[in-house]
């Protein structure tokens, strides 16, 4: 059974204390990309690559951990680059899916200004969530899994 | 002993008694009798919100001689930390981490 699709847009606003150049290039450069977008990457079964121009795609797959709700499912997700202006945007549409299936689609927006010194980046995320997205469900899975961690830990 | 929990936390401090001995205790620790002087209520029932901000690992408290001593801990706080860093969408942790690469990156 399908259930309607939920719609959400959120913007994120971030000023790095860098120029406009460098914050941009991280975006641009897959190995610097990686280190960010793809913290776990290089691990068994995790796999990042991008190809940084209007009309490439960029690629993520990952394999979720023992510490979350689901552990050995593989996550993954497509983008394609819709437009890139160096050093003032990148827009790209991309889906994620777990084993496969789609659960949602997104239109990410990055815009980069100067900022005094460093550099204002804005993310405008706008998405359409599937059935079985990341949901208040997953959300309190995934929040049991980490204070039963916690709980070792302490 | 009962392990801290979110729910735990989260209980201890919806009380407004009990968030006013935290913040009472920010500064510095208090012996029992100190702590209860403004409430008008009982040892006991002082004794009682204790206990609640114990079990969630916000405040332990320790004898020595005669005196026993409140004093705030870092167990509870940390699990209210943790589920707020929860709260924070993917993208957010991305950009988060984002900065980071940044700051340590001299070569690009």
């Amino acid at each position: 059974m399908t259930s309607p699709i939920v719609h959400h847009t959120f913007v994120i606003e971030k000023t790095y204390p860098h120029a406009v150049t460098k914050v941009y290039a991280a975006f641009a450069d897959p190995t610097t990309k990686a280190r960010w977008f793809a913290p776990g990457h290089p691990q068994p079964g995790a796999t990042f690559e991008s190809d940084f121009r209007v009309g490439g795609q960029e690629r993520l797959t990952s394999i979720m951990g023992d510490n979350t709700p689901f552990p050995g499912a593989v996550l993954s997700s497509q983008a394609l680059y819709l437009d890139i202006v160096a050093d003032r945007r990148i827009v790209m549409g991309s889906n994620m899916m777990m084993n496969g299936t789609p659960f949602s689609g997104s239109l990410v927006s990055f815009e980069f200004e100067a900022a005094g010194d460093g550099t204002r980046l804005t993310c405008t995320h706008q998405g359409a969530f599937f059935e079985n997205a990341d949901g208040p469900q997953m959300r309190e899975d995934g929040w049991r899994h980490l204070l039963d961690r916690l709980g070792e830990t302490i | 002993m009962t392990e801290p929990t979110a729910a735990r936390v989260f209980q201890a401090l919806a009380d407004s008694t009990r968030r006013d001995m935290v913040e009472r205790l920010t500064d510095h620790a208090l012996s029992v009798s100190a702590l209860a002087a403004p409430y008008e209520m009982s040892l006991t029932a002082v004794g009682q919100h204790l206990a609640i901000l114990e079990a969630a690992g916000l405040v332990v408290t320790q004898k020595s001689g005669r005196v026993r001593t409140c004093a705030l801990t870092r167990t509870g706080f940390d699990i209210l930390e943790g589920w707020l860093k929860a709260r924070r969408s993917p993208w957010e942790k991305h950009l988060d981490r984002l900065g980071d690469v940044l700051d340590d990156d001299h070569t690009i």
